[in-house]
C-alpha cells in the first residue's frame, strides 16, 4: 500500500519534472518569438536616439554611444517640421472620426438590426456593396464635391464623412445588435421606452465591446490615412502627421532623417498605445462577439 | 447617467459645428490661381506646387522679396509628399483646381505632363526672353521645346557623377580616380580593376564590401553608356514615342551582360539583397561606406557632409563604344494648360533663375545645381572636403558628354519604368538571365506603347 503509494507520488515528480521541461521550451520559444517580435521596436527606438553620423554605421549599433535626446526636442523646435502642430491636427481628425463613425454607424445598424422591412436586406447588401469600391474610385468625385463646398484645405474633408456611416462600422455593430434578446426590448417598450431610448439607454449601454473596436479601428484608420490628407490639405499648418512623416522622406537629394523620422514614430504611436490599453479588455470582447477581426 | 450622456453628446456636437464653420471661414480659394481686386489695380495670386522637401520648399523663403518687387503678385507654395506627388496633382486637375507653377517632379516626366495635354505653351508670354540673358546654355533650353514651342523653363540640372570613397581607396592603396573627362585612361575596364581589388564579396555582411555601384540612369538608359539604344532614333523627335524596341539586338544584350555581370560574374557590385540590408529598400548603399565606387546622380553629393568617411568626386569613365557618359536631369519649371495668370507665373519662373536668386537658392537648398551658369562657381564651391574645381571639371565633361534622361524625354514613362523594374527584378535577383528576359520585356513593352501611345 504504502509502496503504491511511494510510487504514485514519484510519478508525479517524474510528471511535474516533465511538465516543466516542456514549460521551460515553452517559454524559451514564446522568448525567442517576443524578441524577434520586440527587434523592430528596438531598433525603433535605439535609432531615435542617435546622431545622424551615427545612424549611417553599419552593422548598426544595438545600444546608441551618445544618446541623442535632442531628436525629441528638435522635432518640436524645427520651423521646418512643426510636429507639434500636425499632432495638433491628427487628435482633432481622430478623435471626431471616431465620434462620427460611432454616432452615425451605430444608428444605422440599430435600424437595420432591429426593424425588419420588405426591403431590408436589400438595402444592408446595398451597405455592404460600397465596401467593394476602392478610394480610388470615389478620390476626384469627393474632392469636386468638397470643393464646391468650399472646404477644400480644412479638417473637415477628413472628418464630415464619418458622420455618414461606414459600411464596415455598420456591418460590425449590425453583427452584436442582433445577438441582444427581443426580450430585453419588449421589456423595454412595456416600460414606455421610446424606439429612440431602446437605442440610447438599452442597446448602447450594452454594446460597449462592440462600440470599443469601432472606436479602436475607426481610430487607426483615421490616424494612419496619408492620401485623404494629402489631396485635400493644402496649407502646412493643417497637415497631420502622417503627411508631415511622409515629408520627411521625400527628398531624394539628402538623407532621410531616419532618426528624427524614428523619434516621429514613436510619439506617433502614443496614442494608440494608450488607446488600446484602456479598451484591450472590451476591444477583444468585441472581436469575440462579433466573430470580426 | 442619460442626462449625461445626452449633455456630452450635444456640447460635442456644438463644438463640431464651431469648428466646422471655424475651419470653413477661412481663405476658400486656397488652389489655384486667384484675383482680387485691390486698391491699385488687379491683385492676383498663383500657386507654386512642389514636394514636401527643403531642397523644394525653400521656395517659400524667396517669396516676400518677389512680392516686395512684384506687389500685384501673390505666391503660395502647395506641397505633396514625393510617393503623392503624382495624385494630388492629377486630382487638382481634374478638380479645376490646378496649381500654376510645378515641374515633374514625381514619377511621370515632362512627355507625359506634355502628352496629356496638361501644359502651357510659353512661346507667346516668352517676349524678348532669352536663355541667354540667364546664362542658360542654348542646348538645355531646347531639351523642353517641342516644335519650336517651349513648355518649360529649365531650374537646376543635376548630372550623373562617380563618387568614390577615398578611406576605401586608402585601404586598398589605390590612386583616386580622376575628374577629368578627357583623361581616357580612365576606363571602364580599369574602373572595374579598381572594384576588383576592394571587393570582399563575402555572406558575412560585416567583412563584405564592393568596388562598384553602378547606377547609370534608369534601367533601360543604361546600355546607352555602352553604345547600345534600346529606343530608335525618331524616339527624341516625335514626342517620346518610339517606334522599334531594341531590346533583343546584340549590343542591347551584351550590354545589359555587362552591367549584371558585374553583380554576378565579376562580383564586385553589390546584389540588391545586399544593398536593402545595409541601407533600406530605397537607400543608397554607398552611404554605408561597403561602397568603393558609385555611379550616381549628382543629388547625393548634397549629402557629402554627413557621410561617415571621406567622398571624392570623379568622372564617369570612358568607355571606347559608347560616347554618352552622364545622365543629365535637368528639372524645368512647367506652367499648367488651367492656369489663369500665366503671365504672371512667368515673372516669378524668370525670377527664380537670375543669378541672384540662383545663388541664393543653392544655399537655401543645401545645394541644388543651379540652371545659370553664373551662378555654378558658388555651386561648386559648396561642399565641404570636396575640391571646388574637381567638381566643376566632372560637371563641365558630364555636361560634354552627357544625354537628358530618358524619364523626361519618353512618354508615358512611369509605366515603362516600371515594368522594366518588375521584369529586370528576376536577374538583379540572380534568379534569371538577361538573354531570357529581354525578349519577354520587349514584348510586353511593345503591347505598352501599343495600348498607351494609341
Amino acid at each position: 500500500m504504502r509502496e503504491a503509494a511511494l510510487k504514485e507520488s514519484a510519478n508525479e515528480v517524474r510528471r511535474m519534472r516533465k511538465w516543466k521541461l516542456s514549460q521551460i521550451i515553452g517559454f524559451v520559444i514564446l522568448l525567442l518569438v517576443t524578441i524577434t517580435m520586440l527587434s523592430p521596436v528596438w531598433f525603433m527606438v535605439t535609432t531615435s536616439l542617435k546622431t545622424t553620423k551615427e545612424m549611417l554605421v553599419f552593422p548598426p549599433t544595438l545600444i546608441p554611444k551618445v544618446f541623442a535626446w535632442g531628436n525629441f526636442s528638435e522635432l518640436f523646435t524645427n520651423t521646418d517640421i512643426k510636429f507639434g502642430q500636425q499632432y495638433r491636427n491628427s487628435l482633432i481628425v481622430s478623435i471626431f472620426t471616431v465620434i462620427g463613425t460611432i454616432i452615425s454607424s451605430s444608428f444605422v445598424a440599430f435600424g437595420f438590426a432591429r426593424y425588419q422591412a420588405r426591403s431590408s436586406s436589400f438595402l444592408f447588401m446595398l451597405v455592404l456593396s460600397t465596401l467593394m469600391l476602392p478610394y480610388p474610385a470615389i478620390m476626384i468625385p469627393q474632392f469636386l464635391l468638397f470643393m464646391n463646398l468650399g472646404l477644400h484645405d480644412s479638417l473637415l474633408p477628413l472628418i464630415l464623412p464619418s458622420f455618414f456611416g461606414s459600411a464596415y462600422m455598420i456591418f460590425l455593430l449590425k453583427q452584436f445588435f442582433s445577438t441582444l434578446p427581443d426580450e430585453l426590448y419588449n421589456a423595454g417598450r412595456i416600460d414606455g421606452c421610446s424606439e429612440f431610448r431602446l437605442y440610447w439607454n438599452l442597446t448602447l449601454p450594452l454594446a460597449g465591446p462592440a462600440l470599443a473596436t469601432v472606436a479602436i479601428f475607426s481610430f487607426i484608420w483615421s490616424w494612419n490615412d496619408l492620401l485623404t490628407p494629402v489631396l485635400y490639405l493644402d496649407s502646412q499648418e493643417n497637415f497631420t502627421l502622417p503627411v508631415g512623416m511622409a515629408a520627411m522622406l521625400s527628398s531624394k537629394f539628402r538623407l532621410a532623417p531616419w532618426n528624427l523620422l524614428m523619434a516621429a514614430s514613436i510619439l506617433s504611436v502614443l496614442p494608440i498605445m494608450l488607446l488600446f490599453a484602456v479598451a484591450q479588455k472590451r476591444f477583444v470582447e468585441g472581436i469575440v462577439l462579433t466573430g470580426i477581426k | 447617467m442619460n442626462k449625461k450622456w445626452m449633455s456630452i453628446t450635444v456640447s460635442l456636437v456644438l463644438v463640431f459645428t464651431l469648428l466646422a464653420t471655424a475651419c470653413s471661414n477661412k481663405e476658400k480659394n486656397s488652389g489655384g490661381s486667384t484675383a482680387k481686386e485691390g486698391g491699385k489695380g488687379e491683385q492676383v495670386t498663383i500657386t507654386h506646387y512642389t514636394i514636401d522637401s527643403p531642397d523644394r520648399t525653400f521656395v517659400e523663403k524667396l517669396i516676400p522679396d518677389f512680392e516686395a518687387k512684384h506687389p500685384n503678385i501673390k505666391v503660395k507654395v502647395t506641397k505633396a509628399p514625393y510617393e503623392q506627388f503624382d495624385s494630388k496633382l492629377q486630382s487638382s486637375i481634374a478638380a479645376k483646381n490646378a496649381p500654376d507653377v510645378t515641374s515633374h517632379w514625381g514619377y511621370g516626366g515632362f512627355m507625359e505632363y506634355y502628352n496629356k495635354e496638361m501644359l502651357l505653351d510659353l512661346t507667346p508670354y516668352l517676349d524678348g526672353f532669352s536663355g541667354s540673358d540667364y546664362n542658360i546654355p542654348e542646348d538645355v533650353m531646347n531639351i523642353y521645346k517641342v516644335d519650336g514651342k517651349t513648355y518649360g523653363i529649365p531650374l537646376n540640372s543635376y548630372v550623373t557623377v562617380m563618387l568614390y570613397n577615398k578611406d576605401l581607396f586608402d585601404k586598398a592603396g589605390l590612386s583616386y580616380p580622376p575628374t577629368d573627362y578627357e583623361d581616357k585612361s580612365w576606363t571602364f575596364d580599369k574602373m572595374v580593376e579598381y572594384a576588383q581589388k576592394m571587393t570582399v564579396d563575402s555572406k558575412n555582411l560585416e567583412e563584405a564590401q564592393y568596388g562598384v555601384d553602378f547606377g547609370f540612369g534608369e534601367r533601360d538608359q543604361r546600355p546607352q553608356y555602352f553604345g547600345a539604344h534600346v529606343y530608335s532614333d525618331d524616339t527624341w523627335s516625335n514626342g517620346g514615342k518610339p517606334s522599334e524596341i531594341n531590346l533583343t539586338k546584340l549590343e542591347v544584350v551584351d550590354a545589359y551582360k555587362t552591367i549584371y555581370g558585374l553583380i554576378y560574374d565579376k562580383k564586385i557590385s553589390p546584389t540588391p539583397a545586399f544593398s536593402q540590408t545595409v541601407s533600406g529598400q530605397y537607400g543608397d548603399p554607398f552611404l554605408s561606406g561597403k561602397i568603393g565606387m558609385s555611379v550616381v546622380g549628382s543629388w547625393s553629393l548634397a549629402a557629402a557632409a554627413d557621410f561617415s568617411f571621406n567622398v571624392g568626386v570623379a568622372a564617369v569613365p570612358y568607355n571606347p563604344n559608347g560616347d554618352v557618359r552622364s545622365v543629365l536631369y535637368v528639372d524645368p519649371l512647367f506652367v499648367l494648360k488651367d492656369s489663369k495668370h500665366p503671365k504672371e507665373a512667368m515673372e516669378w519662373i524668370k525670377y527664380l533663375i537670375t543669378t541672384e536668386i540662383q545663388e541664393k537658392s543653392i544655399e537655401l537648398s543645401g545645394g541644388n545645381p543651379p540652371v545659370n551658369q553664373a551662378a555654378a562657381e558658388k555651386y561648386y564651391n559648396n561642399f565641404e572636403g570636396i575640391e571646388p574645381k574637381g567638381i566643376q571639371q566632372v560637371f563641365d565633361g558630364a555636361y560634354k558628354y552627357g544625354f537628358e534622361s530618358y524619364n523626361h524625354l519618353i512618354s508615358n514613362y512611369s509605366q515603362i519604368n516600371e515594368l522594366f523594374i518588375n521584369e529586370l527584378a528576376g536577374v538583379e535577383n540572380g534568379d534569371k538571365q538577361v538573354e531570357n528576359v529581354l525578349p519577354d520585356i520587349e514584348k510586353k513593352l511593345k503591347d505598352l506603347l501599343a495600348r498607351v501611345n494609341k
